[in-house]
């Protein structure tokens, strides 16, 4: 007797034998266990457990670590808002408010219909589009984003669709493209996008109807520049190029994908690709975009990554969320199989490559490379050590190159085009375009394709139509959550790696969020150190206790109990936090705090003024304990 | 010599070895830098982030964790500088803010790493005032161990412990951030049979020993370095003692003998030191049918010696017996055997697995060759359960060399996971195993050909035949002709009983043809199994090994000694019960052994002798039947040696001393029992009856005033251990050379001659009696010393007779009912626990349960470790009972 049936068992097995080790297909059979059941009981984790030959502790750690593995049966439905900043900036807390009154229900609790489970929800890549919900149905693979719920009749409407399709069986749910509920006057198509007028590249397709499928990729002259390249030219004549054209890494750092093929120690094989698609920096929402629309483009960029690196396995790493993206994945992939672009001999190359999609499960940290390879192979998300660089030793051991979905997109515009081409926009060191997600307190948030030497005035005000209410703006953070804020005063700064520096901040992954005056740099600093704290691995200590210590702090200070001292501790606290972490997780998790600090500490004084007029200290409980207590064990507390 | 090369460390230079890890290179001068998650003994992990310093990276100077830094030409650190040491202020000012610091009633309290850094590097005050995050206190996660989630610093040396060499990872981080818990799967608690290594990795009061905790301040204790004396691996310990009392045992670093761990049952099974129920008085009974009475020394050790020399007088030397244990110390083996041979001048000595096992006196050639072998053969052993530790350096072989375990085991044990093969077979199948084995390599024309120079080639190919290898076999043939470097362990299972001279045969010719019979290793079980045959505790070989026939051998142990020694050998264990039984055995000794726990035979046996005299710790089954009790002290309590599996001698110190109890070291109580020997008998065999002197001649080489001194005698008396000492020996110990057990004849080396096989006839009443009796050691058993401790009743195995589910099935038995099982000579009940281990055909029933279950049905002690017996359902019925 099992408690999974036979077609689980089947599906876990066809998952593991789609990786070269088998323990890879861990989180993929987890998440088919809870297609079944709904949630992963521990009764489920002792039969994958065994299927896997691991011991169940290695299950329940695993489970442990991801988000989207639930280990308590929700409703029917369970709802997810995201509450980060990108979101909160455009009234995630209203929606949040408005769903609790609607269904009577805190997060964590369930209708008592049982057909809702509410919680909140680290970003989502929707922040563009925010606020949003994502709704997972229970026992069937669906997952959708319902997106610009605005006003309380959006929340209606998509309730009143949910109820609707409450009994309806899986296979006839409607496809989980993205839908902004009870509102057709408002955008139902892909993101907000736009371009400068020659660097229309990557998303220069995806407004065409079935952009997705590869017939309406052919049709473009799509694969012509995969199989030209793999038939008249050599490995190194597309590493060249690249290197040529200077390509940075989009994922964050920045650093030069050409000089990181290079590092690929000579004659080892196997080696692999592993393209992050783990889009989690809240305010990032670019790879998204080419995923959905126009996942064969990024499959091309692959085979010439590929074929540059001599990569014969290639896996997407596409995040948990990304539910819809990754459908639209494993569907590319399918149809570039079908005509031979993705297997054995490719365009009659004597190269093999294998694609494998694999979702993750909900783990911020798993877009740092490293924390990704150990995702990848079936652990926990914890960062490694480097040396030895992943692309000596990454993937199972095996010399692995890790690129951001863009970063590959991108490779495909050099390759067809060449180095010169790339380099006529942006500046000597960041040359070419880039996608920017802006997001925030702006009139048209979106993803926007602009050379890298654009300032950030142009993208916010010719691009984005400028502020909400035409606001002043307050603060700028210009790549993704991790990174400082800029003030006001630095709109004119060009979009580079080097000017974002040198204005203080970091372009990191080009995810641009504006806040306006009025907004609470309490709260918003509460909010930010929130969600590190809530995505730190646990691994180090100074990220591990460090972010725990600033949440309660600021927390302190956001019910009136916070001192003016308390700033400075802060400020200490982020220091550490950032030379001595593991990871770049660390310096992450507090440079936002610190500069909203630096910034704007006149704020922060007035909140404590206001709230703590007298300055008062916090009163702690004590409980020490000093009874050499052996008796029995005290009741098993679960944390 | 190192390759050394030139760092700075706070300006200045200093020539350290390439490649090392900067927390050790900074060692080697005088550089302490704190750490907590790195261990020399676990792989770099870098989470805890104590151990930073600076280094100049491309002129800027950084922060870096020295633990996972190996130091190159040239690289320069700063250590002292205000950047460096603030920036391990601040860690500890993390690692602090969630610590409950209840250091107060914590175990590890003035012995722990975070204490002693916080009071080194500490930043003397913490600016936390929030509360604290709650995490589960006192919270087992096995029987022994228990967990407090508050003081965890989520170092993960235990989960990396277990991960790497284990291989159990039963312990995980769950959760995150600072949630992240040390927690294990519910209903799944850690048994890995080290566990309790974890304790002593613990950088904090986290982990605490379940036996010992609350009952010990570490700088309260008076503590001896000492060894384990629970299995032959001798793996080095400290005894923590307090008022007279065992408080704590732990782990002692001896990189050759057990790198720095023990295992569950020397570090957690001590109880029997300190237990109430010890033996703390001599004891007399005098007469048949009446009570043990309390009595001195004096009157009980002349009595011993009056009886036992009165009946060798009387009776003959041969109706006086004595039986040893292979876990008595070196002096006390030796002074055994003496006393026997010296002065009742009988050779009637010999321990339970003595003679009745073929071992290999050469033992191991060193523990840590295990770990250098590509291809390890276990055959008949498992040291998962039998030297755990020695087990966890077999799976790092498997796991960080890539070697292959080859298995040939009844029961289907847990290293059978690892890549190899195993091959089971039931009891009595062992030869045929073999021969199967060497008519496979005998296929190979290099094997053919190699073979063909040794003597006995063309017999035993005669004899093997030519039947066909099966899938298995065949893979095991592979297996072993492709490894470059395989060892073979075997152990006493496959070398006793029946038919172990034609499995010992079968296995020779096997090792023989595989080219690996010098890396053919006899796997002794007890703590001293090789010291006792070394000291000469047996029936037909002296101390040193010498033959009895051997004159010049025993010419030189007459000279030392000053007496003639009888030149017949003696009887063996089982020959002895069976004189007693039969009453040509008149007076029996037993110094640690209890025949009556093993069964029915044993104890109508020891009833039979007209004296008996046990020496011991309890009370045994054995003592209950005695005329005179003589109480022993543990092996904590005196000074003795003790050779282990790879010839190592080493000491145990005494540790404590109960000042209530009398009972005294068997040195002692020889010593001064042969004192009080009567000239009559020593004196008859030696010189003839002359004169009756109150001291005998030969008493008078009996003044031995330490045990120091009986080894000083030994050393003499065996030519292996020639100039050892007591301080010599030092803390580690030193192993006696391989080569001088070369030339005995059990000694794997000693002659390069293939053996024809022996003819069998095939085994009879196979209807009568379907089952394969399968008995074997496991770690946690109901043996004398593990009973004296509730911890048995939570770790031991199950008392229960295993069997395959599908047996199960076919004879309708479910688990936990209770089945009557019989053999030829005895009929046990026991409840059914179903097994897939467990092979079809067989049922496996471990050594030492409560009623000696597998001894019953085996009969004879040295038997052998299978039989033949059938199950039925449902209790014993009167009219089915045997015996």
């Amino acid at each position: 007797m099992t408690l999974l049936t036979d077609a689980t068992h089947n599906k876990i097995r066809e998952l593991m034998a789609r990786y070269p080790q088998p323990r890879s297909a861990l989180g993929p059979a987890l998440e088919a266990v809870q297609q079944q059941l709904g949630y992963v009981s521990e009764a489920a984790m002792v039969e994958v457990a065994r299927l896997f030959d691991l011991d169940a502790a290695e299950v329940r750690a695993f489970v442990g670590f991801y988000h989207m593995l639930r280990q308590e049966p929700p409703g029917a439905y369970h709802l997810e808002v995201c509450t980060n900043v990108p979101c909160l900036l455009r009234g995630a807390g209203q929606c949040a408010d408005q769903l609790k009154q609607k269904l009577g229900i805190d997060y964590h609790e369930t209708t008592p219909d049982g057909l809702f489970t509410l919680g909140e929800m680290e970003c989502l890549g929707s922040c563009g589009t925010g606020p949003m919900v994502a709704v997972t149905k229970k026992q069937a693979n669906w997952m959708r984003y319902y997106e610009q719920l605005e006003a309380p009749e959006h929340i209606d409407a998509m309730l009143d669709e949910l109820r609707q399709l409450a009994d309806v069986p899986a296979a006839q749910l409607p496809a989980p493209e993205r839908v902004a509920p009870g509102a057709a006057d408002r955008s139902t198509g892909p993101y907000h996008h736009g371009h400068h007028p020659e660097t229309n590249n990557m998303l220069a397709r995806i407004d065409q109807p079935e952009s997705h499928t590869i017939a309406s990729y052919e049709a473009d002259g799509g694969y012509a520049l995969a199989r030209e390249t793999l038939q008249g030219k050599t490995p190194a004549d597309v590493l060249e190029t690249v290197k040529a054209a200077g390509l940075r890494g989009r994922g964050g750092a920045g650093f030069p994908a050409g000089m990181k093929w290079s590092f690929l120690p000579a004659g080892v094989y196997p080696r692999y690709l592993v393209v992050n698609a783990d889009e989690s920096e809240p305010g990032t929402f670019k790879d998204r975009l080419i995923i959905e629309y126009d996942p064969h483009q990024l499959i091309e960029g692959i085979i010439l990554a590929s074929y540059a690196t001599e990569a014969s396995h290639a896996f997407i790493y596409i995040r948990g969320e990304y539910f819809f993206g990754a459908q639209r994945l494993e569907q590319a992939v399918a149809e570039a199989r079908a005509k031979g672009y993705v297997g054995k001999d490719i365009f009659g190359s004597k190269k093999d490559l294998e694609i494998t999609v694999h979702r993750g499960a909900g783990a911020y940290i798993c877009g740092e490379e490293t924390a990704l390879l150990s995702s990848l192979e079936g652990y926990r998300g914890h960062p490694r050590l480097k040396p030895p660089f992943p692309a000596v030793e990454g993937l199972y051991s095996k010399p692995t190159i890790v690129n951001n979905v863009e970063t590959i997109a991108q490779v495909v515009h050099i390759v067809r085009h060449g180095a010169a081409w790339y380099r006529q926009w942006g500046t000597e060191r960041s040359p070419g375009f880039a996608l920017y997600a802006l997001s925030g307190q702006v009139k048209k948030p979106g993803v926007y394709e602009l050379p890298y030497n654009t300032t950030l005035r142009q993208l916010i005000f010719d691009y984005g139509g400028g502020v909400i209410d035409d606001r002043p703006i307050k603060s700028i953070i210009p790549g993704g959550l991790s990174m400082p804020h800029l003030a006001a005063d630095k709109l004119d700064v060009s979009m580079d790696f080097e000017s974002i520096v040198a204005a203080g901040s970091s372009l990191g992954s080009c995810g641009i969020m504006v806040i306006c005056e009025g907004a609470n740099m309490v709260e918003l600093a509460l909010r930010t150190i929130s969600f590190y704290r809530e995505e730190s691995c646990g691994k180090c200590t100074p990220c591990r206790e460090g972010t725990g210590w600033l949440k309660k702090i600021l927390e302190r200070i956001e019910r009136g109990e916070g001192q003016l001292g308390d700033l400075d501790t802060i400020e200490r606290l982020t220091w550490p936090i950032e030379r001595q972490s593991f990871c770049p997780f660390g310096p992450a998790s507090v440079w936002g705090v610190r500069s909203l600090l630096k910034l704007f500490r006149v704020d922060f004084e007035t909140y404590i003024q206001q709230t703590n007029p007298s300055g008062q200290a916090p009163v702690l409980p004590v409980r020490p304990i000093y009874r050499p207590d052996t008796g029995e064990p005290a009741p098993q507390v679960r944390v | 010599m190192p390759d050394l090369i030139t760092i700075t460390i706070d300006d200045v230079e200093y020539k350290v070895p390439n490649g090392m890890l900067l927390t050790d290179a900074a060692k080697l001068i005088n550089i302490d830098i704190p750490v907590f998650c790195s261990h020399p003994k676990l792989d770099p992990l870098g989470a805890c982030r104590m151990c930073l310093v600076e280094q100049d990276v491309r002129g800027r100077w950084m922060i870096v964790t020295a633990c996972t830094i190996r130091v190159a030409e040239g690289m320069k650190f700063r250590y002292a500088s205000p950047a460096a040491t603030q920036a391990r202020e601040d860690t500890l000012e993390f690692l602090l803010i969630n610590h409950p610091l209840d250091c107060p009633i914590c175990d590890k309290g003035g012995e722990c790493p975070l204490q002693d850094q916080t009071l080194k590097h500490g930043p003397g005050v913490s600016q936390f005032q929030e509360i604290k995050n709650h995490k589960a206190k006192r919270y087992p996660i096995s029987d022994l161990i228990m967990l407090d989630q508050e003081r965890c610093i989520i170092c993960w040396r235990c989960i990396r412990y277990l991960e790497e060499w284990e291989d159990k990872p039963q312990l995980g981080l769950f959760h995150r951030g600072d949630r992240s818990v040390i927690d294990f799967f519910p209903g799944q608690p850690v048994d890995a049979k080290t566990s309790g290594n974890i304790i002593e990795l613990c950088p904090v009061g986290a982990l605490t020993n379940r036996v010992s905790r609350f009952r010990y301040r570490p700088w309260d204790t008076k503590n001896i370095d000492s060894i384990c004396v629970h299995c032959s691996q001798g793996c080095n310990v400290r005894l923590d003692g307090r008022i007279h009392q065992l408080r704590r045992v732990v782990a002692r670093e001896n990189m050759a003998v057990n790198d720095e761990w023990i295992c569950d049952k020397g570090r957690f099974i001590h109880a029997f030191a300190d237990a109430p129920e010890r033996l703390t008085t001599p004891l007399i009974r005098d007469h048949k049918g009446g009570e043990l009475r309390e009595a001195g020394w004096e009157e009980a050790l002349a009595l011993v010696a009056q009886r036992l020399a009165f009946t060798a007088d009387v009776q003959g030397p041969a109706a006086v017996g004595a039986l040893g244990s292979a876990k008595l110390s070196n002096e006390a083996a030796y002074l055994l055997q003496k006393l026997m041979r010296g002065l009742v001048g009988s050779n009637n000595v010999d321990h339970r697995g003595g003679a009745a096992v073929l071992a290999d006196p050469r033992g191991l050639s060193a523990i840590r060759d295990v770990e250098q072998a590509d291809l390890i053969v276990l055959a008949g052993v498992d040291p998962a359960e039998e030297q755990p530790v020695l087990a966890t350096f077999i799976r790092r072989a498997v796991r960080r060399r890539g070697a292959k375990l080859l298995i040939l085991h009844p029961r289907q044990i847990e290293d059978t996971r690892y890549p190899g093969a195993y091959l089971p077979y039931k009891p009595g199948q062992e030869a045929a195993l073999f021969e199967g084995l060497s008519r496979g390599l005998l296929q190979e024309a290099r094997v053919k050909e190699r073979a063909a120079r040794l003597a006995g080639f063309a017999d035993l190919v005669d004899g093997l035949g030519n039947a066909a290898v099966d899938a298995a076999g065949a893979e095991a043939v592979r297996l072993m002709l492709s490894a470059q470097r395989p060892m073979i362990l075997y152990g006493p299972a496959l070398v006793s009983g029946r038919a172990a001279a034609a499995n010992r045969a079968s296995l020779m010719n096997f090792a023989l043809l595989a080219g690996c019979v010098e890396r053919t290793f006899y796997l002794a079980p007890e703590a001293n199994s090789v010291g006792a045959r070394d000291m000469g505790l047996l029936p037909a070989s002296l101390p040193g090994h010498a033959a009895i026939g051997d004159a010049p051998g025993r010419e030189r142990l007459e000279r030392l000694w000053g007496v003639k020694l009888p030149t017949q050998p003696g009887l063996g264990y089982d020959e002895m019960l069976e004189a007693a039984a039969a009453g040509r055995l008149r007076a029996l000794y037993l110094v640690g052994s209890d025949p009556a726990s093993q069964g029915p035979a044993g104890q109508a046996a020891l009833q039979k002798v007209d004296f008996l005299v046990v020496q011991e710790l309890f009370l045994t089954e054995s003592a209950k039947l005695a005329d005179v009790v003589l109480p022993a002290v543990s092996w904590a309590e005196t000074d003795g040696t003790f050779t282990n599996l790879e010839r190592r001698v080493q000491r145990a110190a005494q540790a404590i001393a109960n000042p209530h109890s009398q009972a005294a070291p068997d040195w002692l109580i020889f010593t001064e029992m042969a004192k009080l020997w009567p000239a009559v008998a020593g004196e008859a065999k030696a010189e003839g009856k002359k004169s009756k002197r109150k001291s005998s001649g030969a008493a008078r080489q009996w003044g031995y005033g330490s045990a120091a001194e009986v080894l000083d005698e030994i050393t003499r008396a065996a030519p292996m251990y020639d100039k050892l000492s007591w301080d010599a020996l030092g803390d580690e110990g030193t192993q006696w050379p391989l080569a001088d057990a070369a030339g005995s004849p059990l000694s794997a080396v000693a002659s390069r001659r293939l053996t024809p096989p022996e003819r069998r006839s095939v085994a009879p009443g196979r209807d009568e009696y379907p089952y394969a009796l399968v008995a074997g050691q496991v770690l946690f058993d109901y043996g004398t010393l593990m009973r004296q401790t509730e911890v048995t009743e939570r770790v031991a195995a199950p008392v229960a007779v295993s069997i395959n589910p599908a047996d199960a099935a076919r004879e309708k038995l479910a688990a936990g009912q209770p089945v009557s099982i019989s053999s030829a000579v005895g009929q046990v009940v026991l409840p059914v626990r179903l097994d897939e281990t467990v092979q079809p055909g067989t049922l496996w029933i471990p050594y030492s349960l409560p009623g000696a279950p597998a001894e019953t049905l085996l009969g004879s002690v040295s038997a052998g470790s299978g039989a033949r017996v059938r199950i039925a359902p449902g209790a014993l019925s009167s009219s089915e009972k045997v015996g």
